[in-house]
């Protein structure tokens, strides 16, 4: 079984080719340009490279959020429009669990931040001992609320995502020792981490009951004009 | 009738030519498939309307998430009633501006991954033209140079085709567009949104000469538009009848402005008129659908013989169908867009 991943839920545009849980082909812009000018040149460029055709592709996943709102919609319309044409699956994987696999192995905590604007970051945090466990979901959270949070935990926690760079002094000044930064390249989103996620679901995942064709996107917040509303309306 | 180079083409195609229309540029979600620039196989509209109203207007991130819902069961859809697959088409094309930046790269980065997909080439629309290109599906016997009116709720053009694709701006907004303030006395006047079918439901009983706005002609010669102080005369008036606790008739007031903003479009239309020679004119966009500018720009082309034409309402909304007849023609002038193709919110014509 063949496979494509995409992930455009931050600044990084990472793609990869998979087969059979083994990593095939990686794709990784962290440049100036937008999604919508790097996606499809760098899918061609790289189907060219890998000898492949998309029609044996057998599955898409595409990374569905959290992350830049704009970023998960250009990714799922992507992903949904070649799987409508090549009439195979679509399979959503979300940014957080996508990102744990830069801490795989690792004796601590992994935890994941992804820059979510307005001072937050979304983040999880999982364990690797034999399997992954989700020890804290996905949530949109303060910097001063999570270190407060892990602070109180009797352990070590090696920080992943692309707020990282921004948070790396606040990190280790709160957490001290506590928090451990990998090397950039271990720690923003890879078309590699999406390759094993992708796969992973697609283990587990009742094929038979889902031919899924659309993907729901993982927003987590509401859109601002709507948490206005409710605003309105509780005081009303 | 001297038929230009692209009609030329069309006319000697020996092989279908099938455009997917895509288009997503604000609260619309739409799908349409058209043969060989004539016969609209399907048509689908996702309107995202009633989500919006209870704000008062579009939310960009709401419709962009409501495209992003809807695109690829629209499309489908558009396929499905066409009888077509991927396979059968020749070309898709989408709209890539202007609009929300938010709504615009769901169509671009869809359309775009389904031809890529398909192994078929990208046309990238601009949705203006796409307005005008409107008029081409319920008529083929179209004859050039075309005068085209386009007012819609971002934009107000007057704008000469020569041509298929050939066209030259002749005037436009410095301001609000016309809709924007069909919109914004709607919304002041508490009548809903959007608000051109409002103003003009309102202004049926109402008398258009109760009050005097200001009809802005700007300096001489010039086919630009402005209606921001006829806007902004029509909020004084009401805030001034508010402040002195007067009375005053909503629907004059709606008919009064309604008569205003006609006005200036058919004035505007008749100069440009005196100043080139057009054997067509065409309205085009939302405010196309409004009924009181339709009959007076009627007598008024009546009287100088040019034939006048404007789209059947569901093709003055923003709409797949007239995407994929603009689509059409840029297939026939093979302008094919590259897979770098990005939203330009911004575009102009």
């Amino acid at each position: 079984m063949k496979y494509l991943t995409i992930d455009t839920t931050t600044k990084i545009t990472a793609l990869s080719l998979g087969e059979e849980g083994k990593l095939v082909g990686e794709g990784f812009l962290h440049t100036g340009k937008t999604h919508s000018e790097r996606l499809i040149p760098m899918l061609e460029q790289l189907m060219i490279a890998a000898d492949w055709q998309l029609k044996d592709l057998g599955f898409i996943g595409v990374v569905n959020g959290p992350g830049s709102f704009t970023g998960i919609r250009i990714g799922i319309a992507t992903a949904q429009g070649l799987s409508q044409v090549l009439k195979i699956p679509v399979i959503g994987i979300g940014s957080l669990d996508t990102l744990s696999w830069a801490g795989c192995g690792r004796k601590e905590d992994t935890v994941v931040i992804l820059d979510a604007r307005k001072n937050e970051w979304y983040s999880a945090r999982y364990s690797w001992n034999d399997n992954r466990e989700c020890l804290e979901p996905p949530r949109a959270v303060s910097p001063q609320y999570l270190t407060t949070e892990l602070d109180k935990l009797e352990r070590e926690f090696v920080f992943v995502g692309d707020a990282v760079p921004k948070a790396k002094e606040y990190l280790e000044k709160t957490l001290g020792r506590k928090a451990i930064i990998p090397l950039e390249y271990q720690y923003l989103p890879r078309g590699a981490y999406a390759a094993c996620e992708a796969w992973e679901k697609w283990l587990t995942k009742d094929i038979n009951t889902d031919n899924s064709k659309t993907v729901e996107p993982c927003y987590i917040r509401l859109s601002e004009a709507e948490v206005n509303l409710k605003k309105k309306n509780m005081e009303n | 009738m001297q038929r230009s180079q692209l009609e030329e083409k069309a006319l000697n195609q020996k092989n279908q030519i099938s455009i997917l229309g895509v288009e997503t540029s604000c609260d619309e979600t739409s799908a349409a498939v058209l043969i060989d620039g004539r016969e609209l196989k399907s048509h689908i509209i996702s309107s995202q309307i009633e989500i919006h109203q209870k704000y008062g207007g579009v939310v960009p991130e709401i419709a962009s998430r409501e495209h992003c819902l809807q695109i690829g069961k629209v499309i489908d859809q558009a396929l499905e009633e066409a009888g077509l697959g991927f396979k059968d088409l020749s070309a898709i094309a989408v709209t890539y501006g202007p609009g929300l930046v938010g709504s615009l790269l769901v169509g671009v980065a869809g359309a775009k991954a389904m031809a890529y997909a398909a192994g078929i080439p990208l046309i990238a629309v601009n949705h203006l033209e796409g307005h005008v290109y409107a008029n081409f599906l319920e008529h083929n016997d179209i004859e050039f140079p075309l005068l085209a009116l386009l007012a819609s709720g971002g934009h107000t053009n007057l704008i000469l085709f020569k041509n298929h694709l050939d066209y030259e701006v002749l005037g436009r907004t410095r301001d609000d567009a016309a809709g924007e303030a069909f919109d914004k006395v709607a919304r002041t006047l508490g009548l809903g949104y959007p608000g051109g079918p409002y103003i003009q439901k309102a202004a049926v009983t109402g008398n258009p000469q109760a009050y005097d706005f200001p009809r802005a002609m700007l300096e001489p010669g010039s086919l630009d538009f402005s209606f921001s102080g006829l806007k902004s005369s029509v909020l004084n008036t009401l805030n001034t009848a508010c402040m002195k606790e007067e009375k005053f008739n909503m629907n004059d007031l709606a008919a009064s402005f309604q008569m205003a903003v006609v006005d200036i479009l058919v004035r505007k239309s008749l100069k440009a008129l005196d100043q080139v020679s057009a054997k067509t004119f065409a309205l085009a966009g939302g405010v196309a659908a409004n009924s009181i500018l339709k009959e007076s720009l009627s007598l008024a082309l009546e009287e100088r013989k040019i034939r006048f034409l404007y789209p059947s309402p569901v093709f003055c909304t923003d709409n797949g169908a007239m995407v994929a007849m603009a689509g059409y023609y840029h297939f026939l002038a093979e302008n094919k867009a590259s897979w770098k193709l990005n939203a330009v919110p911004g575009l102009t014509l």
